[in-house]
């Protein structure tokens, strides 16, 4: 009886704490960006600001997400199958992105490649650019979800049997061949995962790439700045609907990740 | 099975109700005058939470002497410095006169966000703002119901023009605005959407672009369009910002700033290797002050925040403003600085832009000059 009655109260304790938390908040900003009905939204997104910049970050968020797939994987295998001095310390630097705040990320992207800066100075003298650009949101994005990748394929990795491996390698197959035939079936439920993670975490970023992009409307102007732009100049309609695009591209991204690994019978 | 039944039941639920819960809670807003949704969201302005109630108790009861009494400044980025410095004075002055201590909390940020934070419940006493249509805002909302341009010198604290600065040596060899329009300069200025030293920025240039135009002949707003939008192609960086702005000069980035007069010559002040230009044709700066009613009210502060505002027009506090950079609006401290300022033929003020509502109309609001420039872009 008295577990019955514990469980009923956790139970509700739970719906509240989501209701107040997550569902509330979330349902405001739909409200919100529906409030004057669907031409007014209609009118907001596809003003054509607006709509670069959900271009512009979906289009980035894809790049630098590929980018972390590939690179990602390759961290958390060599993390996994490799042993080497620093292993440890190096592990531990993959989660520092997720402690520190992205400001911070921003200013050290500033300083180290701004145009004081030695290496920036260098980088500018051979031609390349590397801030208030397009490449600079690549940069900002990569380094704020590096971790998402590399720690949902690890668990993976080492739940593989190391054996398996050494028995293709037995078998006459080649690294290569290995790879792609034992190794990556066992881990691709991680990397996608990871990869959708990843790129839901990168259409939302907003402090480090407020501070390197440049900010430029239709040019470097990613959604999350527009939105900040639009609640300073008080439009808070408009800021509710592109905030609704967003959300609705994060949600469904997050609800594709759950089918994938609940078919996969895994849970990343 | 049964189980992921059950919780999908919960999710759909627990969403349809906080989607009816919210909708009740916007629909009131509504009916209040459209933004309580948004009035619990400013607690983001760190000087929010000074609350009133300690000042409203320590202010009841000016005429007694000693006690504090607080007031709020929400001023813009720029100000932040000369504030500074002024503020002490006043506290002295203050002190000496009736012997209560006045405490300051002070909120620096663009223009156009400290106008959205104030309406948003940033109870803030005096706003010191960069342009009289972000006082507008506020009047509109109905927290300001004194006739403010009634003070002196139309509620203006300060003038300034709006200027280019340059690195040392001006090696892009920029002398006026068309320059800013040749290739391979990289231009900064802030963002209209946020900073009230944007639109002056952007008012000097179409501004200028229309005396241009005037000079050829016909005054024609597609020639001065054009011009901004020259310009806008070689834009790097659009802070929030006009002190962001300068701070990303400062890191070495761009050829050229677009900025207030006042910021270079205080930056140049202090040490900086920057040379001002001023265009032949630029715009008359004017910033404003404004007492916002509702806030004072509330907080029983009114005298102490209208001393402060006379204070801000006295000879010492322009003088102050004056040794930051300011034009003086005051004619006597102005004379003694006039050696400071250099004051070009084509000078305009607002009004030739046909006043602030209808730059706000025309450049600035949905479907404006700015909105086409920012769309030109690639």
């Amino acid at each position: 009886m008295a577990s019955q009655a514990f469980k009923a109260a956790s139970r509700s304790l739970l719906i509240a704490y989501l209701l107040l938390l997550v569902a509330l908040p979330i349902a405001t900003v739909y409200v919100k960006g529906f409030s004057l009905g669907w031409q007014p939204f209609w009118e907001e997104i596809s003003g054509s600001v607006a709509w670069k910049s959900i271009l512009l970050t979906i289009k980035l968020s894809v790049v630098s997400t590929l980018i972390q797939a590939v690179i990602g994987t390759i961290i958390a295998y060599v993390l996994v199958r490799y042993s080497f001095r620093g292993r440890t310390l190096l592990s531990s630097l993959v989660d520092l992105p997720f402690a520190l705040p992205t400001s911070v990320a921003g200013l050290m992207f500033l300083t180290l490649l701004g145009p004081q800066s030695p290496i920036g100075d260098w980088l500018h003298r051979i031609g390349i650019e590397l801030l208030y650009n397009q490449a600079a949101i690549v940069i900002g994005l990569t380094f704020v979800t590096f971790p998402f990748v590399v720690r949902t394929v690890q668990p993976l990795l080492e739940q593989l049997d190391a054996s398996e491996e050494q028995a293709s390698y037995t078998l006459g197959a080649g690294r290569g061949f290995t790879f792609r035939h034992v190794v990556f079936p066992a881990i691709v439920p991680g990397i996608l995962a990871g990869s959708m993670l990843a790129f839901s975490r990168a259409l939302a970023e907003f402090g480090a790439i407020s501070l390197i992009s440049g900010n430029l409307p239709g040019k470097t102007m990613v959604v999350s700045v527009f939105i900040y732009g639009e609640t300073q100049n008080f439009r808070p309609e408009g800021a509710a609907a592109l905030s609704a695009v967003l959300l609705t591209l994060s949600l469904a991204v997050l609800w594709t990740i759950n089918a994938l690994t609940r078919r996969k019978g895994r849970l990343a | 099975m049964t189980k992921r039944k059950t919780f999908g039941i919960l999710a759909v639920t627990v969403l349809t109700a906080s989607v009816a819960l919210a909708g009740c809670g916007s629909s009131n807003g509504n009916n209040n005058g459209g933004s309580s949704a948004s009035a619990s969201s400013g607690s983001s302005s760190p000087a929010a939470s000074g609350s009133a109630s300690p000042s409203s108790s320590g202010s009841s009861s000016p005429a007694a002497g000693g006690g504090t009494v607080k007031l709020t400044i929400g001023g813009y980025s720029i100000l932040k410095d000369s504030f500074g410095e002024l503020i002490p004075i006043f506290q002295k002055e203050w002190k000496d006169k009736t012997g209560q201590t006045v405490e300051f909390d002070q909120s620096y940020q663009a223009s156009g966000s400290q106008a959205t934070a104030i309406i948003q419940g940033l109870e803030a006493d005096i706003a010191p703002l960069s342009l009289e249509g972000d006082i507008q805002k506020i009047v509109d909302k109905g927290l300001i119901t004194n006739d403010w341009k009634s003070k002196p010198h139309g509620g203006m604290i300060t003038n300034s023009i709006a200027a280019i600065g340059v690195r040392e040596g001006n090696p892009k060899q920029i002398k006026d605005w068309t320059d800013l329009t040749k290739s391979g300069v990289e231009v900064l200025i802030p963002n209209p959407s946020t900073s009230g030293g944007a639109k002056w920025d952007i008012n000097g240039v179409y501004g200028a672009g229309l005396k241009i135009s005037e000079a050829a002949g016909q005054k024609d707003p597609e020639k001065a369009k054009e011009l901004v939008a020259q310009i806008y192609k070689n834009v790097k960086v659009l802070d929030k910002s006009g002190a962001d702005s300068l701070t990303t000069f400062d890191k070495g980035i761009g050829d050229a700033i677009i900025t207030y007069e006042n910021e270079l010559l205080a930056r140049i002040q202090k040490g900086q290797k920057y040379e001002e230009v001023i265009p032949q044709y630029t715009t008359l700066i004017e910033n404003p002050v404004a007492l916002v009613d509702k806030y004072v009210d509330k907080h029983g502060n009114r005298e102490v925040a209208e001393a402060f505002l006379d204070f801000l027009w006295s000879p010492e506090a322009q003088d102050v403003l004056a040794k930051h950079g300011f034009r003086p609006v005051d004619e006597e401290v102005a004379k003694k600085y006039a050696d400071q300022y250099q004051t070009p033929s084509g000078l305009f003020d607002t009004s030739y832009l046909g006043g602030w509502d209808q730059v706000n109309k025309d450049l600035y609001g949905t479907g404006g000059m700015w909105e086409s420039v920012l769309a030109g872009g690639k």
